[in-house]
């Protein structure tokens, strides 16, 4: 295995959080926890950052639309976009890159370094064929 | 608390205003309701101002526009503040208005929401409105309002079998209204044939986001619209006797999680259900007494959606009564009379007072002349949506002697 932080190489990787003290799962960090109140920094910056969890593999397609309507900055035809659902019942918006999407179908997660409509590198999540 | 009435409405066309300055498009609205309310050297009895706006800042690189406004209208010391709440900060600058005067702060309130969007490109409008998503779950990916309503239309129709054709007859609808309503930026009567059951229909309704098309979304505007509202109890009210005074008799505002994907169910929309109930209870009404309604058809699936959520309509079952005509004008619940978003346009600041202005138009009986008059209308409903339903405003006019 190349270990690719020696060359200060990043892994894309979209996180979810998890709260340590009830393990209820998050996506994106918020500051309190929905279930039992706990409070952590969503930044990890200021104080405590929550447990992360990587966001990827398989999940299912719960709707999904191709997009003419683009914001200014992405010169592209159309983009294809979708909201998945893990097996651990969290949900995600994002880039979809299957040929024939079917609601309900079975998708792949992965997560790739990508820019925004204003040029910003992000990590965000890209759902394709299993 | 204080009952408070609009006894001044004013509206600008809704269109192309891109020649103009944001604050003078709002203040031809505000003087246009300051006559209606009859009112001209008495203007310093307005004591508080608030302006929905939402761009401002962001495309037309303009701030401080509620202290802009009160000097451009002469109306200074008047109070005044920006309230923005995303394209549901019209009916957001209603509801402070009305608190300003129900807590006896104030006597007399204008409220002004106007909006210049067609300034810049069409990919520069989507984006400012796509600055209201989640920045990193959502915005980030290039996903826009109309990914949303995309999706969303595409949930629905799979669970209620709605179909391409009925998102076609919303707008069939919509249009017919709009034609008649002068202040409408599309007046523009629509066909069924033209936008869906042609072969050629795809050519001038093309896919924006799968499945709704081009006649599925509403039109990027420009315009404002405004309001003069007073205490009841109020000396003041001798001004206003040019008009029949508008009741507003119940207000409820809503809140739902900032990510679309965190719902429980995608189709349900929470916060226009509670903005709904909050505003009912208020009013002591219930569903069934709302004559006619103003629902933010930004995406013509959301006009059906919000209409269930509100209680008009059983979930799935809204699409029946608008192919039955239940929601045309002479329908037992006429539903966006003024055209709506779809045909009247969307200035986002300015939607949220634009549906307030339609209800009193109505309750007056003063869309008679424009050949759209809703018969008996006693109690009228406005829902002007945030976000993607994250912050959902109702607000509910009647006449008086309802
Ligand atoms: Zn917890």
């Amino acid at each position: 295995m190349i270990d690719f932080s020696a060359y200060g190489v990043k892994t894309p990787e979209v996180k979810a959080v998890k709260c340590p003290s009830c393990g209820k799962l998050h996506y994106p960090a918020p500051m309190i926890c929905n279930k039992c109140g706990e409070r952590r920094d969503p930044s990890g910056v200021i104080f405590k950052h929550w447990e992360t969890v990587s966001l990827s593999g398989e999940c299912t397609l719960l709707a999904w639309t191709r997009v003419y309507a683009l914001p200014d900055g992405l010169d592209m035809q159309y983009l294809l976009f979708g909201i998945v659902e893990f097996p651990n019942g969290l949900r995600a918006s994002g880039r979809l890159e299957v040929d024939q999407p079917v609601t309900g179908m079975k998708v792949n997660a992965r997560a790739e370094t990508m820019d925004n409509s204003k040029g910003k590198e992000f990590d965000g999540l890209i759902f394709g064929d299993l | 608390m204080r009952n408070v009435s609009i006894v001044g409405i004013g509206h600008t066309v809704f269109g192309n205003l891109s020649d103009f300055d944001l604050v003078d498009v709002m203040a031809f609205a505000s003087g246009n309701a300051l006559d209606d309310a009859g009112i001209r050297e008495d203007r310093k009895i307005i004591e508080q101002v608030f302006v929905a706006n939402m761009g401002g800042g962001i495309i037309n690189h303009q701030t401080g526009i509620a202290s802009s406004l009160v000097s451009r209208m002469d109306m200074e010391p008047a109070m005044a503040e920006l309230v923005e709440n995303g394209p549901a900060s019209g009916a957001s600058a209603v509801k402070l208005g009305y608190m300003a005067i129900a807590s006896g702060m104030v006597d007399v309130v204008m409220v002004t929401g106007g909006e210049l969007m067609r300034s810049v490109t069409g990919w520069e409008g989507t984006d400012f409105v796509a600055s209201l998503l989640h920045p990193e779950a959502e915005y980030n990916y290039g996903l826009t309002l109309p990914a949303y309503g995309g999706m969303f239309t595409r949930i629905y129709m799979e669970r209620y079998g709605l179909t391409e054709r009925d998102l076609g007859l919303i707008a069939v609808k919509d249009h017919q209204n709009g034609a008649k309503n002068p202040f409408a930026h599309v007046r523009v009567p629509c066909t069924i044939e033209a936008i869906h059951d042609s072969e050629n229909a795809h050519v001038i309704n093309n896919y924006v986001a799968e499945p709704l098309r081009m006649y599925g979304m509403c039109p990027v505007s420009d315009g404002a619209a405004s309001l003069i509202l007073c205490a009841e109890d109020s000396p003041k009210m001798k001004y206003f006797t040019k008009q029949t005074p508008i009741r507003i008799t119940g207000i409820g505002s809503a809140t739902d999680t900032h990510c679309v994907h965190n719902r429980k169910d995608p189709l349900v929309l929470d916060a226009v259900r509670l903005a709904a109930e909050r505003a009912y209870a208020m009013a002591g009404l219930k569903a069934e007494d709302i004559s006619f309604a103003e629902l933010h058809d930004a995406f013509v699936i959301l006009e059906l959606a919000i209409s269930e959520e509100v209680g008009f309509f059983e979930r799935g079952k809204s699409a029946e009564a608008l192919r039955n005509g239940v929601t045309a004008i002479d329908g037992a619940k006429p539903i966006n009379t003024s055209g709506g978003l779809k045909s009247k346009g969307h200035p986002v600041g300015a939607t949220g007072v634009s549906q307030v202005f339609e209800l009193v138009k109505q309750l007056r009986g003063q869309a008679e002349k424009e050949g759209r008059q809703v018969k008996n209308a006693k109690h009228g409903m406005a829902v002007n949506f945030g976000g993607f339903g994250n912050n959902v405003v109702a607000v509910i006019c009647s006449r008086r002697d309802a």
